[in-house]
């Protein structure tokens, strides 16, 4: 029961941790790239952003409880916020792949 | 003890004998969540006043055209400080006098965590806004706008104290919010009523749990900002001066990644009340509890992806623009999830209309109004079009006085009777809510159009040829209309306080816990603490508060005179430890004006008082753990109900461990946002280039940073030992020397930087490496703490936290030294090749 909650509760904040990571580090590319001239920055954070979904989507396609364990008002939540999480990934960090980085 | 059953009454005596504050000047003492939650909302409200009086002369300049009432030089100042005050010194404190007050008692506990610390908080929160206030009084308040960019507010352009008042008064504020924030996160999570898991909470506290997380990542930016900036000022380091490396950008970043947050920290609480309040009017349980939590996730950290969108106009690329843009499109979402519950669950319940329930339209009808414009405003061109006009200001307000001032209304009306004992009268209430409704949107509904006519915002006054005279005389006009209705809510209080009917509890049948104390509501909360076996949006206040008064629950008696209350398993609730909280004492008042002094000597230039100052502070702080604690192992206690708990100290996880760890985090995040600052500087600030390497003695970094690993080393071995039982003193010692003496070295590395003043790389390396020193010397003070606690007899094998704090800062003072010491090498090899 306290390891379930435990998960659950870690799961509510997961999603939207790693989309912060995400944010962090792709805006630095973005800043640090073009700051420096890097050669092929667009294909780095294109990389960047396809590995930043995998993440994400793992968590939002996840099982929220273990075999034999009930569901619970904390689990529900955590997979909303993990699916929000994911989208806000896609859809947030979209303009990387094909708007101006430097300009 | 609870052998033989005392009568209700007795009971309560006892009790209130000793959680009571004494009359007279013993008042200064109180350290009670009741009575200093009250006081911050009063001192809240008058900073409302305040504000309100000073946005009535802006509204009163701008009524007209060529207005000669108040020149541009008094108008900065005044729609500075108008600013300033609501958002720092109404907004903020009156949702934290407003939990403080009312959590404990949502949650089942007699006070918070730390009732010394909310009176400190208090205190700071009381002085730094009067300091604010006198400035301006004396014609010397903060005149570059509330968000202060630089250069406008560095030395150069803005000589005089003004600026120094904001940095140095506002970061006195802040103290209040910081020690705030850690006090509520912990609340939340350890003193709830037995049985209360986190996912029986009402919303109102998963609301505060997330916001008060906000606040302890928000806050850091901007006090670190201000502190720079003032560095900048007092001693010229060119934090922000681009001829000498800095950048002003920085200024702005450091900003607004606390001051987006910012507004939905003071959105989320409002949000939570409301919550709170819809429920009881529509008769039903909350529509999509389990959505509301994701959702309120989803914005506390969305809301930390949006600071850029108040920068659009500096100039910055097209892909961070598109990155912030959509960022700020998409918070709309969960904010539209929360409306969409609170609409659903009023229309599948059956409303009743109430003086409260007016409010909650208003808010529903503003606040959406507020968010759409919010909507438009990310949209990157339309930004441009409208940046710094009057159609930011309408926008702003419709969100701030949507999302903040009409749920607190709502709140007011709401609550109030559980302040008073009485229930409102309506005769006033009905009049005042529609002069506030149609006075604010006829003040700030024009505002989009004389902004989208281009009028822009701060400006002292403006020609009559451009066609703005008429809007701008309705919206002053309006501004009175909602002035008038203000004042009608302050009679209406006041009426209520003298002529309102008592009830007895529960007046509107809520059905969360804060009802089930007698109103107004003793010095103890509940005489007995319930066990709460549902959600505890969904309880019976007025049969079980008959029970608790009698003393059947956790606690429901007295022992040694103890200010007893129950700690909590943060997950599932299940009684843990009892807390034994500290009594009143004008410890915090002291300390807090010992802090005054510092502030007050640094906004004079005295700068050898501060060091001072600062110095009685920190030996005021280290006197407040003196005779707190149990020198002796008590092992199992009784707590009513048939069963028993150990006493906060002997239990791993109490509240003060927690709290530290929290104290870490916001102190890692002022650290992350000083590397940040850093590393922008020497990636984009200009005039870099050119900069000469500097010889920078390496090997004595590697030896500052080898003592303070030692030192941590030292203190975990201490712990270790003292967990098998054996004397930790010796490695205590130890872990104290060898921070003393890392922090020798650190100050001998700060000789070795060559005047900070000439080049923002210098000042950058000053910085991080006094960071360093400052949490040496903490790191051993803590480990000097736990070595005198430990001769007191106050620390044991089980008794162990000053151990755990003695560890935890001396671990971390090591951890920041790495990065520290190697930002600054790489700062001094900066220029090399
Ligand atoms: C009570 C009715 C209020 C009125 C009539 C009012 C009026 C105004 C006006 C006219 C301005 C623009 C001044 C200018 O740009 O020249 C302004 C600015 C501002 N107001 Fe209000 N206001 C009110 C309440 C509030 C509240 C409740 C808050 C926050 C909780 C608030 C926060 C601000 C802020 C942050 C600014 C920007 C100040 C700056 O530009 O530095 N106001 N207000
Ligand atoms: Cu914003």
């Amino acid at each position: 029961m306290v390891r379930q909650d435990l998960r659950a509760l870690l799961l509510l904040i997961a999603g939207f941790t790693v989309w912060s990571l995400a944010f962090v580090v792709l805006y630095g590319l973005q800043a640090i790239g073009c700051a420096y001239g890097w050669p092929n920055h667009r294909w780095l954070l294109i990389g960047a952003y396809v590995a930043s979904l995998i993440p994400l989507a793992w968590l939002a396609m996840g099982k929220p409880v273990r075999e034999g364990e009930p569901t619970t008002t904390l689990s529900i939540a955590a997979v909303w916020a993990n699916r929000a999480a994911l989208g806000a990934g896609i859809l947030v960090f979209l303009p990387v792949t094909f708007v101006s980085a430097c300009i | 003890m609870s052998d033989t059953p005392i009568s209700p009454i007795r009971l309560h005596k006892e009790l209130e004998r000793i959680w009571m504050t004494p009359p007279g000047i013993g008042r200064l003492s109180s350290v009670n969540h009741t009575v200093l939650g009250k006081r911050f909302m009063v001192v809240a409200l008058t900073f409302f006043a305040i504000g309100g009086f000073l946005s009535m002369l802006i509204r009163a300049q701008l009524a007209t055209p060529n207005s000669a009432f108040i020149g541009p030089e008094i108008y900065n100042q005044i729609f500075t400080m108008h600013g300033t005050v609501m958002m720092f010194l109404f907004a903020i404190p009156m949702f934290e006098g407003f939990v403080i007050y009312m959590l404990p008692k949502m949650l089942g506990a007699r006070d918070m965590a730390f009732p010394r610390l909310t009176a400190y908080g208090f205190w700071c929160y009381l002085f730094g806004g009067t300091i604010l206030i006198v400035a301006m009084l004396l014609g010397a308040a903060p005149d570059s706008g509330w968000f202060m960019y630089t250069p406008l507010s560095s030395k150069p352009y803005t000589p005089g104290i003004n600026a120094d008042v904001w940095l140095l008064g506002i970061t006195f504020v802040e103290i209040s919010a910081v020690t705030a924030a850690i006090e509520i996160f912990v609340s939340i999570l350890k003193m709830r009523a037995p049985g209360m898991s986190l996912a029986r909470m009402p919303l109102m506290a998963w609301y505060m749990l997330v916001t008060s997380g906000m606040m302890i990542v928000g806050f850091p930016p901007l006090i670190l900002g201000s502190i720079l900036l003032e560095l900048e000022r007092a001693f010229d380091l060119p934090f922000f001066d681009p001829t000498r490396g800095g950048d002003p950008l920085l200024w702005q970043h450091l900003f607004w990644l606390f001051g987006h947050p910012e507004v939905y920290i003071i959105f989320l609480p409002a949000a939570g009340a409301l919550s709170t309040i819809i429920p009881v009017f529509a008769q039903r349980q909350i529509l999509g509890y389990r959505a509301i939590i994701a959702a309120i996730v989803a914005m506390g950290f969305l809301s930390f992806g949006l600071w850029v969108h108040h920068m659009f106009t500096v100039g910055i690329p097209h892909l961070a623009l598109a990155f912030f843009s959509s960022a700020s499109a998409l918070v709309a979402i969960p904010t539209a999830v929360q409306i969409f519950a609170w609409l659903g669950t009023l229309a599948s319940g059956k409303p009743k209309w109430d003086v409260p329930m007016l409010y909650v339209f208003g808010f529903f009808f503003v606040f959406v109004i507020g968010g759409l414009t919010g909507v438009m405003l990310a949209m990157v061109p339309f930004n441009t079009q409208v940046h710094d006009t009057h159609f930011v200001v309408a926008h702003l307000h419709y969100v701030l006085v949507g999302g903040f001032v009409f749920p607190m209304l709502a709140g007011i009306y709401h609550w109030l009777p559980h302040i008073s004992g009485r229930q409102s009268l309506y005769k006033l209430s009905i009049p005042a809510f529609w002069l506030i409704f149609i006075g604010f949107n006829l003040t700030f509904f024009l505002m989009h159009l004389t902004g989208l006519m281009g009028m822009p915002r701060r400006i002292s006054t403006y020609p009559s040829n451009w066609g703005w005279d008429w809007l701008n005389l309705l919206s002053s006009f309006g501004s009175f209309i909602l002035t008038m209705g203000f004042c009608l809510v302050l009679a209406d209080l006041v009426l209520q306080f003298r002529f309102g009917r008592y009830f007895r509890r529960d007046p509107w049948q809520a059905q969360t816990l804060e009802w089930a104390t007698p109103t107004p509501p003793p010095s103890y909360n509940f005489a007995a603490i319930p066990r709460i076996d549902e959600r505890a949006d969904g309880l019976e206040p007025a049969k079980i508060g008959p029970l608790l008064a009698g003393g059947y629950g956790y606690l429901g008696f007295t022992r040694n005179g103890d200010q007893e209350t129950m700690g909590v398993d943060m997950l599932t609730g299940a009684p843990e430890h009892v807390i034994i909280l500290p009594r009143r004492t004008y410890l915090p008042l002291w300390t807090a004006l010992a802090t005054a002094s510092f502030f007050l000597a640094m906004l004079f230039g005295l700068y050898w008082l501060a060091p001072f100052g600062a110095l009685l502070t920190l030996i005021l702080f280290l006197i407040w753990p003196a005779n707190i604690g149990q020198t002796e192992d008590e092992g199992l206690i009784d707590i009513g109900m048939g069963e028993a708990a150990p006493l906060d100290v002997e239990c791993p996880n109490n509240v003060a461990v927690l709290a530290n760890r929290c104290a870490l985090v916001m102190n890692a995040t002022l650290f992350s946002s000083l590397l940040f600052g850093g590393l922008f500087l020497l990636v984009v600030a200009p005039n870099w280039e050119g900069l000469v390497p500097i010889d920078w003695p390496v090997w004595l970094s590697g030896l500052a940073w080898i003592l303070s690993a030692s030192a941590a080393g030292a203190s975990w071995l201490a712990r270790q030992r003292n967990l098998s039982g054996q004397n930790a003193g010796g490695f205590l010692l130890a872990a104290a020397l060898g921070h003393v003496a890392a922090l020798v070295m650190l100050i001998v590395l700060l000789t070795a930087v060559p005047n900070p003043t000439d080049h923002a790389r210098q000042a950058v390396m000053f910085a991080l490496l006094s960071f360093s020193a400052i949490h040496c010397g903490l790191a051993a003070l803590l480990a000097g703490h736990g070595f005198w606690r430990l001769t007191q007899g106050y620390v044991s094998a089980r008794r162990q936290t000053e151990l755990v704090l003695a560890w935890l800062w001396n671990g971390y003072a090591a951890a920041t030294m790495i990065p520290a010491l190697g930002l600054a090498t790489l700062l001094a090899w900066a220029g090399g090749t």
